[in-house]
């Protein structure tokens, strides 16, 4: 029975994390109309397929495109800075046993670390492993940092962050 | 903001489908150079693989495939990332593409739905 009652529980937790996933995405598709529009549509017909929220803004003139992939065990997030080419690949997951975090460039990367700041405090921040993809140029830690600070807020706006004692919100 | 948004760069396209009774989540994006295919049943991209098509001189393209990160021994999911460059080559795109499979088994019959199905919904 006490079991029982703890399944039931996880149940009804996971049941509202998903309402809330729901009610931020449709806020999403106020603000993105378009394709993504119309695959979000597909995916509630379907019985809740993937979320991808799509934003754009600007930096100093130079057009920041981010997209955020949330998978249940994993994000993956593309960075966009003026071209929508794919750019670097980076994977990040949290290594135990002492909480850190291991990066890996996969494609593209040479020995500039462009994304893997970015990669390892988002798997910081969020506990899960983190697909990333960037295109952002060599040498502009001031777009990087941009980048990284807008990302950050739409993944806290989201949900998807974890929850911290003293920080998070600001 | 100006009286129109500009359209986001990038096509997304996301759906879900039933592969042998396991839910797989697909998701296809077109980027300026790539093609990003993302298939799932773990909840994870699992096993992430390149290929790309290799400009010769000859009439036939040839095309390089390989695993970048996760099982590198497994010849079918080379195999359907072979079968979807072609595919992406046939229709004349010359993108590389990028497919992370997330698969619970690694059968025939599961890969050849993948393929059917990205190619039903391609981007390209």
């Amino acid at each position: 029975m006490a079991s029982g009652g703890s399944d039931v529980d996880a149940l009804n937790q996971a049941l509202t994390s998903a309402h809330i996933f729901e009610g931020k995405q449709r806020q999403q598709l106020l603000q993105q109309p378009d394709l993504n529009h119309k695959g979000v549509d597909a995916e509630e017909e379907n019985g809740a397929g993937l979320e991808i929220t799509c934003f754009s803004d600007v930096f100093n003139d130079v057009p920041l495109h981010f997209q955020i992939l949330r998978l249940p065990k994993q994000i993956y997030v593309w960075i966009g800075c003026s071209s929508a080419k794919l750019g670097n690949l980076y994977a990040a997951a949290p290594t135990r046993p002492k909480d850190t975090v291991s990066v890996t460039s996969i494609l593209g990367g040479t020995s500039d670390n462009t994304g893997t700041g970015i990669a390892r405090r988002l798997v910081l921040k969020t506990g899960l492993n983190v697909i990333l993809a960037s295109n952002i140029p060599k040498n502009s830690p001031m777009l990087e940092a941009e980048a990284e600070k807008l990302l950050v807020q739409k993944l806290i706006h989201l949900g998807y962050t974890r929850q911290k004692a003293e920080q998070s919100s600001s | 903001m100006g009286s129109s948004a500009p359209r986001f760069p990038v096509t997304c396209k996301n759906f879900s489908l039933d592969i042998k009774g396991n839910k797989t989540d697909v998701v296809l994006c077109s980027y300026d150079d790539h093609f990003l295919v993302i298939a799932t049943q773990i909840g994870a991209m699992g096993t992430i693989l390149h290929a790309r098509k290799e400009e010769g001189v000859s009439i036939e393209p040839t095309f390089n495939v390989s695993s970048i990160f996760g099982k590198r021994d497994e010849p079918m999911l080379l195999a359907c990332a072979r079968q979807l460059i072609e595919h992406i080559s046939t229709s004349g795109s010359s993108k590389s593409l990028v497919l992370s499979l997330g698969l619970k088994d690694h059968s025939v019959e599961t890969l050849r739905g993948i393929v059917s199905a990205v190619i039903d919904n391609c981007l390209w």
